[in-house]
């Protein structure tokens, strides 16, 4: 393998199509969002955009990036990690609300905190085992040697 | 100047952009000191691999939801050139747009950790250009997180904040992704530098970029099921459970709070046309009952198939002396909500498989279902399938 690949270029007419089509886009949904009938008070869009940005820029990252400081050991845990954080979010929100009553029984109809602590705790054991099975793995092949 | 990161080529001077000092290096404290982010995964391979998956979401996300929005409200020109099939068509397209809009918080996550450090570059703006693209970032990231954010909670039926959802999805889904559109060709030469493997590869991303995978793979299993029927089983997060509900169905809209719970005693159907006319419950269910296969396939991403039966809606339209490209409006007994009145193009009218449904699974509907007559239609949004159906009119 004496020859790399040369990395592959976009042409600069589809790079520069892109662009435009970008720019379209986003002036469209910029006019759309300025003149909707329905959207009173676009400003509200933008405070609630913003305030996304600052907080997870400004408070979930560096949460994470401090975790990360601690030297959590081993990949599979950081992997679990990532697992545990994306179910979180998304079976947490189903969680806390649960116990609203809707007026409409079929909307979250199921034990949420308890599904998701269960989720949690199967793909935790998941990693272990998988943890477990590459140390095994990697004594039996050192043993070999 | 400050230094250069080994990975960004040096910027090309560029005619039309307006150079713009580095601040004073004393200022330059905190995260935006050289060497605050130590892990190797910061670098421009690792976002390229997050960028086409997420790019790839995204992308689904948009061309489903406008999809989506186009059945829901089509402009006239579109109107009659809607296809009634395939029946499962809706089901599968918002499925998709539900399921690819959860795969992305992950995938969001990882990305934007990833680029982090660019939040803290030195110098902060180096050009009017590079303060546009950055503005043009902060645009993008903005968007994509509200719109998940907004998305995830809307299909909970939860909405803490003060402006409208469905308008404000549809047109933050259009800043997304035209920003998206323009990041990659901001970066396109990037993203060409990096969008073969390097090697040898370097085990810390491919153990990173697998935790991003399965985080993708468990939370699309435990509530794509929602949507997926063989996933049902594991459906354990999703706000949804198919079969979970009156007659075995998930209601969007109960009767309760359509305040439609009692049909009034001297319902008739109305249907007007050339020839207009009233139908008792009696009559109705003396004309030829029809059964059809179709799954009510709701915007919030759930649906299930159900087996109604019922009198074709074409048979009535008929009856009432319409010509075949006639257009149906329908209103139903609930007294006020965005979908009380409901306009059916020719092509999903004229359709066999589109019912004025009586019953569903073998028993008369329940009131959450829309007794005492309800539409059932293939490839339709199930804010469409109009319940407790009072007057037909063909347009």
């Amino acid at each position: 393998m004496a020859r790399t690949p040369r990395p592959p270029r976009l042409p600069r007419l589809l790079r520069l199509l892109t662009a435009v089509g970008g720019l379209a886009l986003t002036a469209y949904g910029l006019h759309g969002l300025l003149n909707d009938h329905y959207i009173t008070a676009p400003l509200d869009i933008v405070e609630w955009a913003v305030g996304g940005l600052i907080l997870h820029d400004g408070l979930w990252v560096p949460v994470v990036c401090a975790v990360g400081a601690l030297r959590v050991r081993g990949p599979v845990l950081r992997g679990w990690l990532i697992v545990a954080a994306t179910l979180t979010a998304v079976g947490l929100p189903a969680a806390l609300r649960a116990g609203t009553d809707s007026g409409n029984p079929t909307l979250l109809p199921l034990p949420y905190l308890r599904n998701l602590l269960l989720v949690l705790a199967v793909t935790g054991v998941v990693a272990a085992l998988w943890a477990g099975t590459a140390a095994l793995l990697r004594r039996r092949r050192t043993g070999h040697r | 100047m400050g230094n250069v990161d080994e990975d960004t080529p040096a910027p090309r001077r560029r005619p039309y952009d307006l150079t713009l000092p580095t601040p004073p290096d004393a200022l330059r404290r905190g995260p935006l000191r050289e060497g605050t982010f130590s892990s190797r995964l910061h670098d421009p391979r690792t976002a390229v691999v997050l960028g086409r998956w997420l790019g790839a979401a995204l992308l689904t996300c948009f061309l489903t939801g406008l999809f989506s929005h186009l059945v829901q409200d089509p402009p006239p020109w579109l109107a009659d050139r809607l296809p009634s099939r395939p029946a499962i068509g809706y089901q599968v397209t918002q499925g998709l747009h539900v399921i690819s809009g959860i795969a992305a918080i992950p995938l969001l996550g990882a990305k934007l950790w990833t680029v982090y450090p660019k939040l803290f570059e030195w110098p902060p703006v180096r050009s009017v250009l590079h303060a546009l693209e950055r503005l043009g970032i902060a645009v993008l990231v903005g968007a994509m997180l509200l719109e998940l954010f907004t998305g995830l909670f809307n299909t909970l039926q939860w909405y803490p904040w003060p402006f409208p959802f469905r308008q404000t999805h549809f047109w933050l889904g259009w800043l997304a992704t035209g920003g998206l559109l323009l990041h990659v060709a901001a970066k396109a030469p990037l993203i060409g530098q990096h969008w073969r493997r390097p090697r040898p590869g370097l085990a810390q991303r491919r153990a990173f970029l697998t935790a991003v995978g399965a985080s993708v793979a468990a939370v699309t299993v435990t509530t794509a099921g929602q949507s997926v029927p063989w996933l049902r089983a594991l459906d354990l997060l999703a706000p949804r459970r198919p079969g979970l509900g009156p007659q075995g169905l998930p209601v969007n809209r109960t009767a309760a709070q359509a305040g439609t719970a009692a049909a009034p005693a001297d319902w008739r159907l109305r249907v007007d046309g050339p020839q207009p006319y009233e139908l008792t419950m009696d009559q109705l269910l003396a004309m030829p009952q029809h059964e059809a296969d179709l799954p009510i396939a709701c915007v919030e991403g759930w649906s299930a198939s159900a087996r109604w039966s019922g009198v074709r809606v074409a048979d009535l339209l008929a009856r009432a002396g319409a010509p075949a490209s006639a257009r149906l409006r329908v209103t139903s007994l609930e007294a006020d909500g965005p979908y009380r009145v409901m306009d059916m193009p020719a092509t999903y009218a004229r359709d066999p498989l589109t019912l004025l449904a009586l019953r569903v699974n073998g028993e008369v509907l329940a009131p959450d279902h829309g007794y005492p007559a309800r539409i059932i239609a293939p490839n339709r949004p199930g804010v469409l399938q109009t319940k407790w159906v009072a007057r037909m009119e063909a347009l």
